[in-house]
């Protein structure tokens, strides 16, 4: 898929291809080389780090950095992520091209993230990124599971008449030959239809977590349907996709594939065993119960730098602060550790931390950012703890800086984390791409998948207590 | 002698294995357990509750805090029971059914032990029948109950309807808790109270015992 952009006052480049979906791994600096894309037309100039994230060969063929690109007039480029890579290793799931076109879905409960697939060439021809319609109806999954006991069905029926009308958008009249749908498992259960009470109590396990299949008359968008099957507990299939993504299941070393939000996910891949749990990070990453929070759109603080000893803020789109998302939080956090306005005990030394004339940071926000970070961090040491690399998953990667995340003991300092993008949509695009292998892959990463419950481990509380100090951990 | 401040010192700044040595050398000595629990770490344990109030202290400073007077309770509680010292009140507290987070509950139950009660944790997951059971068998007075999540809080009613089915409900005072718990959801399902978080809950729990 090829991308036409032409120069907007007061907005870089890079900040428009992240806006037309292009992702950025490693949260734009420049280090993973994850948001390739190569000029067709046009001119983006070569940076430092384009020189060392890319061959001579590969920057005289075209290819640049979208995190770094700018330009003072148009360009058009072809986005590497949206191609999909041939993978030689045998373990891949084998593409199979077959005419038409198809749908690959990640179902956040945040955002949704819908892709118009070319089946004979397994490349994207359309993006459409949304907020998730049943936000309306509570922002965090619990209280989305609750307002579905009280009113079952309306949830799904806005889920899927939002994805239809996204659908409807991209096909723009082409017929769908298949939709693929990933997400957690209330996304899955409200999606479906399914009863969610046994979402709702101690153990969380849910009877119905399989693939769910929906025939073309029962969908908006007319077209044979797959919500793909859960992994456990909580953790639904966009960590499934993102083990078809990243082959970490196949790997020989143990390897841990993650996200961070609401819910942190963990999923643990080891010598053929899988083991997944879930911990309630809260909504601080997000930018819930914050005071100046607000989700990484434009105007939210991502980023803080320091400057002759103050802290200065960058906005998402380059104007000014309207408000800090959780990326931006974690850096606020690490360069006011930095600078001694904050103790590793979470307590403010001077007061509120001032960013701008409209943002300022609270005692109460650096708690609930201790929560938050320490409820993952204690998933991780828990789960993680002979991990060879994490591979961070979903969007929050794209905006989260790692020596920052680190500062604070969001991760660990001591094992290499390899940021990895909507693993979950790639994996989903993997599997529509390979109609035949599909089953069998699937099959054969339930087969070996075990659900923990961290909370019920009696040295959870502890962990988690040690976790929330804001000072950098090692796993071993 | 043992230098009891350093008693009130290692509760308030949860060093659990100064709080035990402390107490061990002040047994030794021949102080009265009672007046080491009222004198030195009740007192500790309100100001770990008034530092966590103003946001100087944390959910880890709490549960060090109560960690270093589990250990000195620990040495305590045998020499209390044999001399018959009566404690502030008896507690029965649990999260209810359906939830297994207890890390809020624990902190109640420590303030709460911290405070001089008698406290009877259950631990999570606790179906109805158990606080029942708990209330009849130990006598006590105040149940406390907890839920972390918006899900498990019908759980809460249930517990409340069924102390009442039982007829142990004009007993007790009823008290919850916990992250998603409202003053006006606790009124709404017929509890005493509501406590906003550990130090709160030791208050009511005062009230109740003076009033009881």
């Amino acid at each position: 898929m090829r991308l036409t952009l032409r120069p907007l006052p007061g907005k870089r480049l890079a900040d428009q291809l992240q806006q037309a979906g292009v992702e950025f791994p490693c949260g734009g600096e420049g280090i993973c080389g994850g948001c390739r894309v190569r000029v067709v037309e046009g001119d983006i100039p070569i940076t430092d780090s384009m020189r060392r994230q890319l061959s001579e060969q590969e920057l005289r063929e075209g290819w640049r950095l979208a995190c770094s690109a700018m330009s003072a007039a148009p360009v058009t480029v072809e986005v590497e992520q949206w191609s999909v890579r041939v993978l030689s290793d045998e373990a891949a799931v084998a593409v199979e091209p077959r005419p038409g076109w198809g749908a690959a879905v990640d179902l956040g409960t945040t955002t949704v993230v819908a892709q118009l697939v070319h089946l004979e060439t397994g490349e994207v021809e359309g993006i459409e990124t949304a907020l998730n319609a049943q936000a309306r109806f509570g922002a965090d999954v619990m209280s989305r599971l609750q307002y579905e006991l009280r009113q079952p069905g309306e949830l799904g029926r806005v889920i899927r008449s939002q994805i239809g009308a996204m659908l409807g958008r991209l096909a723009a009249g082409r017929p769908l030959q298949e939709v693929l749908v990933a997400g957690n498992t209330a996304m899955h259960h409200l999606f479906g239809g399914l009863d969610v009470a046994p979402l709702t109590a101690v153990p969380f396990l849910s009877p119905c977590t399989g693939p769910l299949r929906l025939e073309a008359d029962s969908v908006p968008w007319r077209a044979p349907t797959l919500f793909l099957p859960c992994l456990g507990g909580f953790v639904g299939s966009d960590l499934l996709a993102g083990l078809v993504a990243t082959r970490l299941d196949k790997k020989r070393n143990t390897h841990v594939l993650f996200d961070i939000g609401t819910n942190g996910e963990i999923v643990c891949a080891s010598r053929g065993s899988i083991r997944c749990a879930s911990t309630a990070a809260g909504p601080a990453f997000e930018g819930g119960r914050i005071r100046h929070g607000m989700r990484a759109g434009d105007g939210a603080i991502d980023s803080v730098r320091i400057e002759n000893g103050r802290l200065v803020p960058h906005a998402i789109g380059g104007g000014q602060p309207r408000g800090i998302c959780g990326s931006g939080l974690v850096d606020a956090a690490a360069r006011a550790l930095d600078a001694g306005l904050i103790l590793p005990n979470g307590r403010l030394a001077r007061g509120d931390i001032v960013l701008s004339d409209s943002v300022s940071i609270t005692q109460s926000d650096i708690r609930q950012l201790q929560l938050a970070k320490g409820a993952m961090a204690a998933g991780l040491k828990m789960m993680a703890g002979e991990a060879r690399r994490l591979c961070l998953a979903g969007a929050f990667g794209n905006y989260l800086h790692l020596p920052s995340a680190r500062r604070i003991g969001l991760l660990p300092e001591d094992v290499e984390v390899e940021p990895v993008g909507n693993a979950a949509l790639r994996g989903a695009r993997l599997l529509l791409l390979a109609p035949s292998a599909r089953e069998e892959r699937i099959a054969g990463i339930l087969s070996v998948v075990e659900h923990v419950e961290l909370a019920a481990d009696a040295r959870f509380q502890d962990i988690f207590a040690e976790s929330m100090a804001l000072a950098p951990f090692r796993l071993r | 002698m043992a230098d009891l401040s350093k008693l009130f010192d290692a509760v308030l700044n949860g060093d659990q294995k100064t709080a035990v040595a402390v107490t061990q050398e002040a047994l030794a000595e021949g102080c009265d357990p009672m007046e080491l629990i009222t004198k030195y770490m009740v007192p500790a344990m309100d100001e770990v509750g008034r530092r966590f109030e103003c946001e100087e202290y944390f959910v880890p400073e709490l549960l060090l805090s109560a960690r270093a007077m589990k250990g000195s309770l620990e040495l305590l509680r045998p020499l209390l029971a044999s001399s018959g010292a009566q404690p502030a009140g008896r507690v029965v507290i649990g999260t209810v059914k359906g939830d297994l987070h207890d890390i809020g509950k624990n902190l109640v139950a420590s303030m709460l032990e911290g405070g001089g009660f008698e406290v009877i944790d259950l631990g999570a997951d606790v179906p109805p029948e158990r606080f029942i059971e708990a209330v009849r068998e130990k006598n006590a007075r105040i149940v406390a109950l907890s839920a972390l999540l918006t899900v498990t809080m019908p759980s809460m009613r249930k517990t409340i309807d069924a102390l009442k089915d039982a007829g142990v409900r004009d007993q007790v005072k009823v008290m919850v808790g916990g992250a998603p718990v409202t003053p006006q959801f606790a009124e709404e399902i017929g509890a005493d109270a509501y406590g906003e978080n550990a130090t709160a809950a030791v208050a009511l729990a005062r009230k109740f015992a003076q009033a009881g």
